[in-house]
């Protein structure tokens, strides 16, 4: 999996491309956490290229919505594929996460 | 009619996921699954797979996960069969996805995803072996990606 990271308006952003899974969320894990530690509050995940999630992804993205909601910060979700989509209402993970079509919905979320 | 199977080995270690994957694919490909789905049964190997290396052992022996999938009449089967601990994943607890962030956990996610996902769910302790057969109806006819 590819992890692009950039800043925007003083928001980072990720994008993913490929896989979320139990093999490489621990690198998905270990860059979101070092962006907070230095201080960032608001996120958004770009999914567009992300082919497939599994828990072990959900598990990174609910420890960081915790630790931002801490911060009073913000984590939102954009560009989901359905399928993909599909694993964050099943586990209820919708009820608490911002999940929109575009980055440009995005923005408007933070 | 298409009538295919496959079989295959995991080792008890993470790295097999890439393997997992690779012979999932193949398997799709014979019977022309369409994304959703592939990736759909490719989740619940996934989460099956890991929870029974992450829990099923208390050695640092290698064990051997065999998985066993086939597709007949529209219907996809899987059988799982692990000498891990005895362990029923119908009789888990479910998780609790409707309550505040804070009270959040991840534990379970994975089975439930795999309950809601499949349409069927078996499991039978036989000697030392743990075995779990799970089918998904395929509601339309498989159709390649375009």
């Amino acid at each position: 999996m590819e992890i692009i990271e950039k800043e925007q308006a003083g928001v980072s952003i990720f994008k993913l491309v490929g896989r979320l899974d139990s093999k490489t969320s621990p690198e998905f894990e270990k860059r979101i956490f070092d962006v907070i530690e230095k201080g960032s509050k608001n996120m958004i995940a770009d999914f567009e290229d992300l082919d497939y999630i599994s828990s072990a992804g959900l598990r990174v993205i609910l420890k960081a919505t915790k630790d931002l909601k801490r911060a009073e910060g913000k984590f939102v979700l954009c560009s989901m594929k359905d399928y993909v989509k599909e694993v964050f209402e099943i586990s209820g993970f919708d009820s608490f996460l911002p999940i929109v079509d575009s980055m440009d919905d995005a923005f408007k979320k933070i | 009619m298409v009538n295919t199977q496959i079989s295959f080995e995991l080792k008890n270690n993470l790295s097999e996921l890439d393997t997992l994957e690779e012979k999932l694919n193949q398997f799709c490909s014979r019977i022309g699954l369409v994304n959703r789905c592939l990736c759909e049964i490719n989740l619940v190997l996934e989460e099956l797979f890991t929870n029974t290396i992450s829990y099923g052992y208390d050695d640092e022996a290698e064990h051997w996960i065999t998985f066993k999938l086939s597709y007949q009449n529209g219907t996809i089967r899987v059988e799982i069969e692990d000498d891990g601990a005895p362990f029923n994943p119908i009789e888990a607890k479910e998780p609790d996805i409707e309550c505040a962030l804070e009270e959040r956990r991840i534990g379970g996610l994975g089975i439930h995803l795999t309950k809601k996902i499949m349409d069927e769910m078996v499991h039978r302790r036989i000697g030392d072996k743990n075995i779990l057969i799970l089918k998904k109806e395929l509601t339309d006819s498989p159709l390649k990606d375009t």
